[in-house]
């Protein structure tokens, strides 16, 4: 493959690499009702600055997909490759936003945006540079010192977002990242990762059981079904940027994905 | 977290309430001693004890029995304190960290901790007379061994409950096992790990106390022992009262050293 690629050149815009690459993915759990298949035969691959939702009702195994490619969990067969090594554990490449509070309640917004950064070799003034950088790019410029239990849900996954996009990771892994917020918070922080998304190009996978949130972010939406979770269809959405919730064209997206999730 | 700001009333109410109490005991003492509700061999007037206690604090050494000893007695005691907590910790907080953590550690130790706790501290006096002989080593040894259970048992509880979606946040950053320890497992255990410090700061005046009663020449403890010998009870609320006031002071210097030096401390416990 690579050779190919060497002997024939391609535009990028052709050929867009693959980063992350989930290849016949299965996990189990042993319960005591007996063997519990949670994900069976999962493959899909992400192109670089793709953004990726996953759909699901609960209990599809969205999570538990998205916890094996973090390297949380190890798979049961199959493997995970992002730019094409295989994933055997946690690590900085593969940032991921989780659905609850996961910030370091001892440390300001400031110290848990750097936190990332300590232990990579760069001096502290480069170090306070990039913090300021992200902290301004989630508009916290005036909650620096504030600590997480003075924020609201909204502004800690904002930090949480800005404490992993800091490191430059090649995928962001978003584990219903605004599904605890309430209807308004929910759309800023979606309007404000589609910002962020444009402005830096991450690969994103975005696990979400709400179908309208799917349609606004994701380029592709993986459908998966339930008992065995399965990828049951693939929907590519090409409705043009930005969105408009409001527009016939969206809501006929949202209907049909609304139907295929009912049966 | 960060406490809220106090409201204007309450702050002078925090200031007042806590020495309610201690003010309306006083004044409740100093009725039954004038009184003679309570014969004074018994109990002495509190103005005997506060002369007593002014000479033993503040007198020449020679003008009276007890006059001018406390600060050899509170040297002493502090030392032993200090020594016998020191090895506490130094041997509580890893173990407790690690049982907490460590499936293995905390099965391994889990029959001797829980056989050994079941112990009364007390039992361990005559054992340790005849090891260590009395004073100085017997006092050490059993002051580490009584702070030893709260400080391993408050440790493995804090190690235990550390939320893991926080190690497993560091562990997405990058962060490998070693500063995993000092940069989130510890601060997170912070709040427990203090209240092991501080019961176990607590516990070890208690045995102090109880060493020093042995028949040591120096030290808070033996003036008790001593003043109860020589029917001195004003010296014995002496004594109580000073081990009341520089066990409090311990305390605080525990937990404004820890703020000073942690920042999880300053900001969670």
């Amino acid at each position: 493959m690579t050779s190919r690629l060497k002997a024939v050149p391609l535009r990028r815009s052709e050929v867009k690499e693959k980063v992350l690459c989930i290849d016949r993915l299965s996990k189990g759990f042993h319960t005591a009702a007996g063997y519990l298949s949670v994900l069976d035969d999962v493959s899909f691959e992400a192109e670089s600055g793709e953004l990726i939702a996953i759909l699901g009702r609960s209990g599809c195994g969205k999570s538990t997909l998205l916890k094996i490619v973090a390297g949380f969990i190890p798979p049961g067969s199959g493997n995970v490759l992002l730019n094409q090594k295989p994933v055997t554990g946690p690590g900085p490449d593969r940032c991921v936003i989780f659905q609850e509070d996961a910030l370091f309640p001892w440390l300001t917004v400031g110290e848990n945006i750097a936190f990332g950064l300590k232990g990579q070799k760069q001096s502290g003034k480069s170090r306070a540079t990039e913090m300021n950088r992200f902290l301004k790019l989630v508009g916290l410029n005036e909650f620096r010192d504030y600590l997480p239990g003075e924020l609201s849900g909204g502004m800690k996954q904002r930090v949480a977002l800005a404490r992993v996009l800091i490191l430059k990771p090649s995928v962001l892994l978003m584990d219903e990242p605004f599904a605890s917020l309430d209807a308004q918070s929910r759309e800023e922080m979606q309007n404000l990762l589609l910002r962020l998304w444009k402005e830096l190009s991450h690969t994103i996978l975005f696990v979400t059981h709400d179908v309208n949130e799917a349609v606004i972010l994701a380029d592709r939406i993986l459908l998966m079904d339930k008992n065995p979770g399965r990828v049951r269809e693939e929907i590519r959405v090409n409705l043009p940027r930005p969105r408009k919730r409001e527009s016939s064209a969206f809501m006929d997206v949202s209907r049909r994905l609304n139907e295929a999730l009912r049966d | 977290m960060r406490k809220h700001t106090a409201k204007m009333g309450s702050a002078g109410l925090g200031r007042v309430l806590p020495v309610v109490i201690p003010t309306l005991f006083l004044l409740a003492w100093i009725v039954v001693s004038t009184t003679g509700l309570i014969p004074t061999y018994l109990l002495p007037h509190p103005l005997e004890i506060a002369e007593a206690g002014y000479a033993y604090v503040l007198g020449h050494p020679g003008e009276a029995p007890y006059a001018g000893r406390f600060l050899g007695d509170a040297g002493a005691s502090l030392f032993r304190v200090g020594c016998g907590f020191t090895a506490a910790v130094a041997i509580g907080l890893p173990l407790g960290i690690l049982s907490g953590r460590l499936f293995v550690i905390r099965k391994l130790m889990s029959t001797s901790v829980n056989a050994l706790r079941a112990v009364p501290g007390i039992t361990w006096l005559p054992l340790a007379l005849v090891w260590f002989g009395i004073g100085m080593k017997t006092t050490i040894f059993l002051v580490a061994l009584a702070a030893f259970f709260p400080i391993y048992l408050n440790a493995a509880t804090g190690a235990g409950q550390v939320n893991p979606i926080l190690l497993q946040a560091g562990a997405m950053m990058g962060v490998k096992r070693l500063r995993g320890t000092f940069a989130i497992l510890l601060p997170g255990a912070m709040p427990h790990l203090m209240t092991g410090l501080r019961l176990g700061l607590g516990i070890s005046w208690a045995y102090l106390v109880l060493g020093e009663l042995t028949g040591v020449p120096n030290g808070l403890g033996a003036v008790i022992m001593d003043a109860r010998m020589l029917g001195r009870i004003d010296m014995i609320v002496v004594g109580i009262i000073v081990i009341a006031v520089i066990g409090r002071m311990s305390d605080q210097l525990l937990q404004v050293g820890m703020r000073f030096c942690f920042k999880s401390a300053r900001r969670m416990a």
